[in-house]
């Protein structure tokens, strides 16, 4: 031993530097990662407190997106998720051929498309109505009143919507009556016809109050400066609202225009499984309730499963899209 | 400025348009009060508009003497307060060390969290995870699956990051744990983030219902919301569940229809009592949320 120590002393001058850095820079790791377990130790009731959050999203939110894989495979209830046959795309090639399955999505797309054209803008010009009214009593009157519907359920609706336009007693007879079409009222929520309209105009009266809450205190940041310049350029009301108000809302109008194209698949599962009945499937039926169906009526969970998984994707391609898209048009708006 | 100022032009048409949408919003509502407060057999006619026809509490008597509202009113309070409760905790521990900027992996696991809010697995591999821990037809399952939503989460966090670091040392520099931090000092300076989040997800527990169609089985479980659904049948095919035919003469001419009514009404109420106080907050929650951060 001393013999060897007497030979690294020898050379020491030789390797002394590179040793040196080396064993610099091993010790720093070595540093490094004892820092990192002090603060962790430091700071362990902290890892402690995020254990059950971050367990609740690994377990219930990432635990089915490992599922998904029953979308590829021939899934067998009795066999379970890692016994069952890998079959490739097949669930989707049975899926998109069957009838039932491109009706809902039909359906879904229709729907979805005149819910952003039509619901969407609706709290956008709601706003504008809203932010020209002086008389602040009045204003908070008219805010209060029309949030309400938003706190509540879409079952509930379902029997409002059922109690107004029964053909019987509600009050759509009563509006039929006086203009002389007493006994001819249609059942809307049983016509295939005006099903879809009743879904959109529903939307429209349960969310277009609340959704000026964001749009209204945007508006509120706009500088009045530039409403009194354009006072003093000679503006109108209607060329103010074009010019000033449209382009400062347009960041926010972006951020939920986002939102609604990422979610354009869901169509409303909520709202359309608390109004729809089988009088109305055919125009009515969206891709979330035929699923459901799939699953829970003829149990065919794999199929299930790939229509579920085809809409996330799609879901998902949207949101990063339109971002995208976003970001190119106008650099500061987009969500991520 | 010191005269009298003239209306501005469209000043009615502004104020006429809005006091129509408002009537167009409340409207509904109160037919429905008016329809479950009117005599039944007078109702049964229609033509209610704006008052009650005669007035009679017969159709909420008679909603009582079904004893499956009090089972499901007691699972919806149930699901109410536990669900609330442990959304807020669960939520609350979790924003709190994300919140804070030594806590290591801090953005990677945000991402985490984040990713969940774009993609998701989907109803049926949901379906099947919430079965293999037994918790289906169990009020746990409309619970536990949705502890935490990503969105309060994030509320949450940009918020208490708001929050002046120097309080939170003063208080480590006396030896509180990060836990007692958070409840002693975070938690009673953050109410108003709070108050909204707690909002967010009673409002969800009390409206939502389709987790419970897909959840919930036996009767017993059966929460407000599908129980009403049930209920008002609007296709009159699945009449499994509606009001059963009373025995008495007297009450079998009272209309089902007005039963319906009462139960809307009920299902509302304890929504409407609390939502002047509600809505202050609730709105607030949202502006927050609404901040990028």
């Amino acid at each position: 031993m001393r013999a060897r120590t007497q030979g690294t002393e020898e050379i020491e001058p030789l390797v002394s530097q590179t040793k040196r850095v080396s064993q610099a820079d091993a010790a720093s790791q070595v540093g490094r990662t004892r820092r990192t377990l002090d603060i962790m130790k430091k700071d362990k009731w902290l890892y402690f407190m995020a254990l059950p959050g971050l367990s609740f999203f690994l377990v219930f939110h990432y635990g089915p997106m490992y599922g998904v894989a029953i979308a590829f495979k021939d899934y067998n209830i009795y066999k379970g998720v890692f016994a069952s046959e890998w079959i490739g795309f097949e669930n989707f090639r049975t899926l998109f051929g069957m009838s039932g399955f491109q009706r809902a999505l039909r359906n879904t797309i229709i729907i979805a498309t005149y819910q952003l054209l039509f619901v969407f803008p609706a709290p956008i010009l709601l706003s504008l109505l809203i932010n020209e009214v002086r008389n602040v009593k009045f204003k908070k009157f008219v805010q209060t009143s029309v949030y309400l519907p938003h706190f509540v359920s879409w079952v509930v609706i379902g029997g409002i919507l059922y109690a107004i336009l029964s053909p019987t007693t509600g009050v759509a007879k009563e509006i039929a009556m006086w203009f002389g079409h007493g006994d001819a009222v249609a059942n809307l929520m049983a016509s295939r016809e005006y099903f879809r309209g009743l879904l959109i105009t529903s939307s429209i009266w349960k969310e277009a109050g609340f959704g000026t809450v964001l749009y209204l205190a945007t508006i509120v940041t706009i500088d009045p400066h530039l409403y009194e310049a354009a006072k003093v350029d000679g503006a109108k009301k209607w060329r103010q609202i074009w010019h000033i108000t449209l382009p400062g809302l347009r960041t926010t109008i972006v951020i939920l225009l986002i939102f609604n194209v990422g979610s354009f698949l869901n169509a409303g599962l909520e709202q359309v499984y608390a109004l729809y009945n089988p009088i109305v499937y055919e125009v009515s039926e969206i891709l979330d309730t035929y699923l459901y169906k799939l699953a829970f009526e003829e149990a065919k969970y794999d199929l299930a499963t790939a229509s579920g998984l085809f809409k996330s994707t799609v879901g998902l391609v949207l949101v990063l899209l339109t971002n995208v898209l976003a970001k190119k048009i106008d650099k500061d708006s987009g969500l991520i | 400025m010191g005269t009298i100022r003239r209306p501005e032009p469209g000043y009615w048409a502004l104020n006429g348009a809005l006091i129509a949408l408002t009537f167009l919003t409340l409207y509904p509502f109160w037919h429905v009060l008016m329809y479950s407060i009117s005599d039944p057999r007078q109702a049964m006619g229609g033509g209610i508009f704006l008052l009650p026809k005669g007035f009679s509490l017969d159709s909420y008597a008679m909603m009582f003497q079904n004893s499956g509202i009090f089972q499901a009113y007691g699972n919806s309070l149930f699901r109410l307060f536990v669900g609330t409760f442990l959304n807020v905790l669960l939520t609350a521990t979790l924003a709190y060390p994300l919140s804070i900027r030594r806590f290591l992996w801090r953005t990677p696991l945000t991402l985490f969290i984040f990713f969940t809010m774009l993609f998701s697995g989907g109803m049926i591999p949901t379906y099947l995870l919430v079965n293999s821990f037994g918790l289906v037809d169990t009020l746990w399952a409309l619970i536990v699956p949705s502890a935490i939503s990503a969105w309060n989460f994030f509320i949450m966090k940009n918020y208490f990051q708001s929050i002046p670091v120097e309080l939170e040392e003063s208080a480590n520099m006396d030896g509180a744990t990060p836990i007692v931090t958070l409840f002693w000092i975070v938690v009673p300076v953050s109410l108003p983030v709070i108050a909204a989040v707690a909002l967010f997800y009673g409002v969800f527990h009390w409206n939502s219902y389709f987790d419970a169609v897909l959840y919930i089985h036996s009767q017993s479980n059966e929460v407000l919301t599908v129980f009403l659904r049930s209920m008002l049948n609007f296709s009159a095919m699945e009449s499994s569940r509606s009001i059963q035919a009373s025995d008495s003469a007297a009450m079998a001419n009272i209309s089902e229809e007005s039963v319906k009514m009462a139960t809307i009404v009920a299902s509302i109420l304890p929504m409407l009592l609390i939502y002047p106080f509600l809505q202050k907050y609730y709105v607030k929650g949202v502006l927050i949320g609404s901040v990028k951060g």
